[in-house]
């Protein structure tokens, strides 16, 4: 708005003095350049892939800021670093190692300087053979060191460049052993956790080359860091699908008692690397899942779940937990049994990851209560009377699809009794009674309604049993009021034969010719 | 009801501090116990023509500044404020606003018109104020009123018209306001204040009145009434009118063409024969057009021909007749224009429209200037020649290298012999058309230029020699100096060619900047200026040696600044420029050689005391002063890196003052920048400071008195804190965080019509996302999950910005990097939302497909990120 003095047009006069303009220019290029430095900065954090040692020097910008054309520099650094490298390792004269290590930790700069790091300019180069020859034995722990570290590097690459490790594997499993120096051995260890996280084959590779004995060993002492990469290396190397691994981990002397310790200890991160090993072993090995029900560790991971809150703590823990409760009917029978302190406890923190934010814990609990819930008769009723049943009302009216799904297992196994043989399941007449009073049915309607069959199926069923069991023939009713009737219908000419004569048998049998009549 | 206030708006004007600082705080006061009553209080004030005018003044200003503001959140608080406010009252205070329109005192009128406009900004939009227009036209539609009510009420409809769009009003109302702006301006009807006001009112009201000009018979109308009045026989009313169709010109330039033949002949009649303000206006009327066609032009892309707005080519039609138009303006020099660079006039306005002409149509000008050129440059008559180079010297931007190197080539030789002209006026301008070759035709970087190595002895022997000229040639010749250094700058083997010479040129400069006879410190700074381009642009390799020498040169300079004595408030500017020049070049001296690990060592043994003569130049605080070592000091920081921990004690304070300082803003956004600079030198060593920069920043963010633009680097200066302290950050995370989505709500709010406002919501928006970054990256290896509550909130803020269609590239590339960020450091924690979001994959992809290679770079390690998150 004109302010005021309604100045009239002026515009800058083309000729001017340089004064005025350049200190402008000046100040704007000096803030420039900090912008600039935070930039590279930044990106030098982003993608720098630091090691597991806490080497104090991570390279930061310092002189080379990385511009535009930083990957072609990069490579070409990076080649020429690897050229050094050569002549590094060639020479043997006065000052060798010292030389060696400096054009190591250059190289290894470079491969952890970008989100893209150099590694196929270093691998052209020629970089693994020379990385090999100094992981050779007696060399001095800085050099293996830088060594390792570079090959972890490497590793973290693409699946082929990971496979271009392997020459260097049987020397990063033996600098494993109890002789190596600690860093050395952890940085080994992370290399071989990358190599392992890149599939199948490259594990069978490890495992045939024997890197789990000396990975386990590792895990044993209580050294954090050291028992943390290790722990990571194996929860990658026991990945499977082959459960050999796991079963042979849990065989190595002290690593039960290893895990149980460091679940114990307060050191969350530590907690979640272990907790992933446990993860994997229940998952995989039913051997594995028959030593770890009969330990504490149940105990453990109950504990876990209640005090903790970090939810990369909690998912590994809540997972090994179903996996125990899932793979093993021991657990069920002998462990949790109801009355015990243990089962309460389980409920306890099943309840509470129920009501947290995470739609992560909440599935993975849901899921926990519905193995529970197939139990014998005491089971179902601790449940029934637990915390955990208006919570479970409310998320299979409210929450997505995937957990509504376990939600409902859970519903639908408190209402059935245990069965020996086929044929329909015996009803629980008072859980369904008052869980359909409570406003259950229209959620399994729902299902009844959605294209995954699993859960369709899971929808129908429960509705049979409402139509069958609810007390005073008011079955049909309530279905119908829930539209259920409309629901089924959608399954009249369904391509899956199953559901199909499901729905249909039902609607003929209770909503038939006769239904409404009495009225 | 309203409060006598008469006395408190007096004594706040009162020379004397304290009645002044107590009146203040009585007001004050008032104003927050009860704001409704406060405003009331202000209007009876003003409408109340009893009352002294400076009271009724400040009354005035105080209700303005309530209900508008620069800055956008101050602002919108008002609104709401204003809003909050029960309707009677409000309405009270219209009332009064309205009625002051009548009164005798022209101050009062204009005031209010101004508030009205405030309220109607606000009123209107919302439909709250419907009676506005109504009560306005009536003012102008009844015979008996007061010529003055009617010059009142159309500024105030020029006001509202300026601040509302005409999508607020129904059309009935839109056509209503305008026919009683443009009757204000009928000659039959009104006398000359009525007619005035009536123009500038169609002046602001000239966007409000798109509809109109989109309907050709009303165009024409209100065409034709602004040619009649830019005929008018007062100056000032030709002089509104022209500046008019200058507005007209940039609003409406797609519809001009049946009226060019008119404008053509009423703005060449003003240019050869008006007043000068008018022949201003005229001339630049077709400086406007040249702006839209270059517009045009530099929006015109080969594969959409056709999309854009069309291309009229006016400058191009009137081309023959425009520039004899031109040239003849160049020969109206003034006397002693060449003494003060705040002088406008005729030729002034000429050469800088010829200079755009030249821009817009380019090679085409050169036949038609060089005649004139080559006839005048050889006169006796000092105009002609002043003239000819002028002339030449403008039009070196535009027509094609290939046309103008052979003239440029050929007349070289003849320009430097004209250093030596009889005439200081030709002498300036010759040197300022050399400065212009320099720019424009020299180029070693890029293999081409006018001087060759065999010349640039002869070019640089002039320049050196005519740097002793009079001021206002030194001080052209200083611009000569530096566009050639920057030639050079990364000109490969080129860049040695300057490499012999810098001894000598660094020691005229210094000279030039020593000279006494300058009057003011104009050709001090550009001498030191020019320095600093080439000692920035020099080859470091062969020159680090001599600006080795230079530096304790200019430490000496600065260190006598401390000893100049200091009587009037007269000699502390000149001591604070001064010491503003001589941080600068240590500045760029600090940043030359700490570029270089050779170099780099001669900064770190000096850097103890260039610290202590910074922190004694804060000692003398000059706020310029203030801003030019804070500068310096961040240059410095950078080169000592983790060394700078011992000047923090010291320095600290300045740094708390620099980020307190509000009123010069410029002085605050560098401070805030050289807080990044010291993080990144220090990095956890900064720790002890940041609860002291930390609470500064915070306040500076909440101040509505701080320029806005010196917010945003703030959100990232969080972002460089959070980098250099990683964990320690975590107790600031409750207060910046809701900070952080404040501002990004804002911008999902902000404005779009508005470039300036799009700038500033590009900007706010990159700034926040760095400071997620920094922030996301810091708690990456130890606590990250601090930072998961926030993910949400982030998350729908990219998927916003993704979605907005006016983001520019950096907005772009630090959404895609704060998104990987998000996925690197909150991994597993952050999946669910992920899967949820399914913005991300287009976003992705629309990056991976950029010609931009960072873009891409960093759009290849964000999906990297997610996927790992993914299959966790």
């Amino acid at each position: 708005m004109a302010d005021d003095s309604s100045t009239s047009h002026r515009r800058d006069p083309i000729k001017s003095s340089v004064g005025n303009v350049a200190a402008q220019r000046r100040r704007q290029n000096a803030v420039t350049v900090g912008k600039e430095r935070r930039e590279s900065l930044v990106r030098a954090k982003r993608l720098c892939r630091v090691g597991a040692t806490g080497d104090g020097d991570v390279p930061v910008e310092e002189n080379d800021m990385i511009t535009d054309e930083a990957g072609f520099l990069l490579d070409t650094q990076t080649s020429s670093a690897v050229e050094e490298l050569k002549s590094a390792v060639a020479y043997q004269g006065k000052g060798a190692m010292q030389k060696r290590v400096n054009t190591l930790r250059q190289l290894r700069r470079l491969l952890s300087k970008s989100e893209f790091p150099p590694v196929e300019a270093a691998l052209k180069a020629g970089a693994i053979p020379l990385l090999v020859q100094c992981l050779s034995f007696g060399s001095p722990d800085e050099q293996l060191l830088e060594a390792a570290w570079c090959l972890t590097n490497i590793a973290a690459g693409k699946p082929e460049e990971t496979k271009a490790l392997m020459p260097a594997l049987p020397l990063l499993i033996a600098h494993l052993g109890e002789k190596s120096s600690l860093p050395v051995a952890e940085q080994c260890a992370w290399a071989l956790g990358n190599v392992a996280g890149e599939g199948e084959e490259l594990r069978n590779v490890l495992l045939s080359q024997g890197a789990l004995p000396p990975l386990a060993r590792m895990m044993l002492p209580n050294k954090g860091s050291t028992v943390r990469t290790a722990a990571w290396a194996l929860s990658n190397l026991i990945k499977g699908p082959d459960p050999k691994a796991a079963t042979e981990l849990i065989k190595v002397d002290g690593v039960l008692d290893a895990i149980l310790r460091h679940l114990r200890k307060v050191d969350e991160e530590l907690a979640t690397e272990v907790a992933w090993v446990v993860v994997y072993l229940s998952a995989l090995s039913n051997f594995a899942t028959g030593v770890l029900v009969k330990s504490d560790v149940l105990q453990l991971l109950v504990e876990r779940l209640a005090t903790s809150n970090s939810l990369q703590l909690l998912i590994p823990v809540l997972r090994s937990l179903g996996n125990l409760v899932a793979a093993d009917s021991h657990t069920i029978s002998t462990v949790l049994v109801p009355g015990h302190e243990i089962t309460d406890g389980v409920i306890k923190v099943l309840v509470k990851c129920l009501k947290s934010d995470h739609r992560v814990l909440k599935k993975e609990a849901s899921w926990v209560l519905s193995n529970i819930a197939a139990g014998s008769i005491e089971h179902k009723q601790l449940i029934y009377s637990s915390e955990a049943v208006p919570l479970l009302l409310r998320l299979l009216s409210t929450a997505p699809f995937d957990i509504r799904k376990e939600v409902a297992y859970v519903l639908g196994n408190l209402c059935v009794a245990p069965t020996a043989g086929e044929g329909k399941p015996n009803l629980i007449e008072e859980h369904l009674a008052s869980l359909v009073q409570r406003g259950c049915l229209s959620g399994f309607i729902d299902l009844v309604r959605s294209a995954d069959i699993e859960a369709a199926r899971l929808g129908l069923q429960f509705t049979e049993l409402v139509l069958r069991g609810v007390p005073n023939g008011d079955g049909p009713k309530l279905v119908e009021q829930e539209d259920g009737i409309d629901a089924m219908e959608i399954y009249q000419f369904h391509e899956n034969e199953d559901l199909r004569n499901m729905a249909n048998g039902l609607v003929d049998k209770y909503f038939g010719e006769d239904y409404g009549i009495d009225e | 009801m309203a409060m006598e206030i008469t006395q408190f708006l007096l004594a706040a004007q009162s020379a004397d501090a304290k009645v002044r600082t107590e009146a203040e705080t009585n007001l004050r006061q008032f104003q927050e116990q009860n704001m409704p009553l406060f405003l009331l209080s202000l209007s009876v004030e003003l409408s109340n023509d009893e009352k002294p005018v400076e009271s009724r003044r400040l009354a005035g200003i105080v209700l303005k500044n309530s209900l508008d503001a620069k800055d956008a959140i101050r602002k919108e608080q008002l609104v709401q404020q204003w809003m909050a406010i029960d309707v009677s009252i409000k309405s009270q205070i219209k009332d009064f606003l309205l009625k002051t329109l009548g009164s005798s005192v022209p101050e009062a009128r204009h005031t209010s018109a101004q508030v009205i406009a405030k309220i109607a900004s606000i009123e209107i939009p919302r439909k709250q104020w419907p009676e506005l227009i109504g009560s306005l036209l009536n003012n102008m539609t009844q015979q008996d009123k007061p010529a003055s009510l009617k010059q009142a009420t159309l500024e105030t409809l020029g006001y509202v018209c300026e601040e509302i769009s005409h999508q607020d009003l129904v059309q009935d109302e839109v056509n209503a306001v305008l026919t009683a702006v443009v009757q204000g301006m009928n000659l039959a009807d009104h006398g000359p204040e009525v007619r005035l006001a009536a123009t500038k009112a169609l002046y602001n009201a000239l966007e409000f009145a798109q509809t109109n000009f989109e309907n050709e018979m009303e165009r024409n109308y209100i065409m034709k009434v602004v040619c009649d009045t830019a005929m008018s026989t007062e100056v000032e009313i030709r002089q509104a009118a022209f500046e008019c169709l200058v507005a007209i010109a940039s609003a409406y330039y797609e519809v001009l063409e049946p009226y060019m033949q008119t404008l053509f002949q009423l703005t060449s009649n003003a240019v050869k024969g008006d007043e000068e303000t008018v022949a201003l206006q005229a001339i630049e009327f077709w400086s406007s057009i040249c702006d839209e066609e270059i517009e045009l032009q530099e929006f015109e892309s080969p594969e959409s021909g056709d999309s854009g707005p069309p291309h009229s080519c006016f400058i191009e039609k009137a081309l023959s007749s425009l520039i004899p138009l031109l040239l003849e303006t160049l020969l109206k020099q003034e006397e002693d224009q060449d003494q003060d660079d705040t002088i406008w006039n005729i030729s002034m306005a000429g050469g800088t429209c010829l200079g755009l002409v030249a821009r817009t149509v380019g090679d085409a000008i050169v036949p038609l200037v060089m005649p004139f050129v080559e006839s005048n440059i050889v006169k006796p008559d000092w105009r002609c020649r002043e003239a000819a180079t002028y002339a030449f010297g403008s039009i070196l931007e535009g027509p094609s290298v290939e046309k103008l190197s052979p003239l440029v080539q050929a007349g070289l030789e003849f320009l430097l012999n004209a250093m030596k002209d009889g005439n200081n006026h030709v002498k300036d301008t010759t040197a300022w058309t050399l400065s212009r070759i320099f720019e424009l035709l020299h180029s070693p970087a890029n293999d081409f230029s006018v001087i060759s190595p065999e010349n640039l002895k002869r070019v640089l022997g002039v320049l050196l020699e005519s740097i002793k000229d009079a001021p206002n040639v030194a001080e052209k010749v200083c611009g000569a100096i530096y566009y050639l250094a920057q030639g050079y700058e990364d000109a490969g083997p080129s860049s040695s060619l300057l490499s012999p010479y810098l001894t000598e040129i660094i020691s005229c400069l210094i000279a030039t900047a020593d000279r006494t006879d300058g009057g003011d410190s104009k050709l001090r700074s550009s001498a030191y200026e020019t320095l600093n381009e080439v000692v920035r642009c020099s080859n470091i390799a062969e020159t680090s040696s001599i600006i080795a020498q230079l530096l304790p040169v200019i430490m000496n300079k600065l260190g006598q600044t401390m000893e100049i004595q200091i009587v009037s408030s007269e000699d502390r500017e000149k001591q604070g420029d001064l010491q503003a020049s001589l941080c600068g070049v240590l500045q760029v001296i600090i940043q030359k050689l700490s570029s270089t690990d050779e170099t780099k060592p001669i900064i770190l043994q000096a850097a103890d005391q260039i610290m202590l003569l910074f922190l004694k130049v804060f000692g003398c605080r000059s706020s310029t002063v203030h801003e030019e070592a804070m500068l310096a000091i961040g240059a410095l920081a950078y080169a000592t890196g983790s060394q700078f921990e011992k000047y923090m004690p010291e320095f600290f304070q300045y740094l708390e003052m620099g980020l307190q300082n509000f009123e010069e803003y410029q002085v605050c956004g560098i401070t805030v920048g050289v807080v990044g600079d010291i993080c990144r030198a220090l990095d956890d060593k900064v720790l002890p400071y940041c609860d002291g920069i930390m609470g500064l920043l915070l306040k500076d963010l909440a101040s509505s008195e701080l320029h806005r633009s010196v917010k945003p680097p703030i959100f990232s200066c969080f972002g460089d804190i959070a980098l250099a302290i990683g964990e320690h950050f975590e107790k600031y995370v409750p207060y910046v965080l809701p900070m952080m989505q404040g501002a990004a709500e804002i911008c999902a709010k902000m404005e779009t019509s508005d470039e300036e406002m799009v700038d500033y919501g590009n900007q706010l928006r990159r700034c926040i996302f760095e400071a997620y970054s920094g922030i996301l990256q810091g708690f990456k290896t130890v606590k990250p999950e601090v930072m998961v509550p926030y993910a949400q909130h982030l998350l729908k803020f990219i998927e916003l910005v993704s979605r907005d269609s006016q983001r520019d590239e950096s907005v772009t590339k630090a959404a895609v990097a704060v998104m990987g960020d998000l996925a690197d450091a909150l991994g597993s924690n952050i999946k669910l939302m992920l899967k949820e979001s399914a913005f991300y994959d287009e976003f992705l992809g629309e990056c991976l497909q950029s010609d931009d290679e960072q873009l891409k770079e960093t759009a290849g390690w964000t999906q990297g990120m997610i996927q790992r998150v993914m299959v966790l």
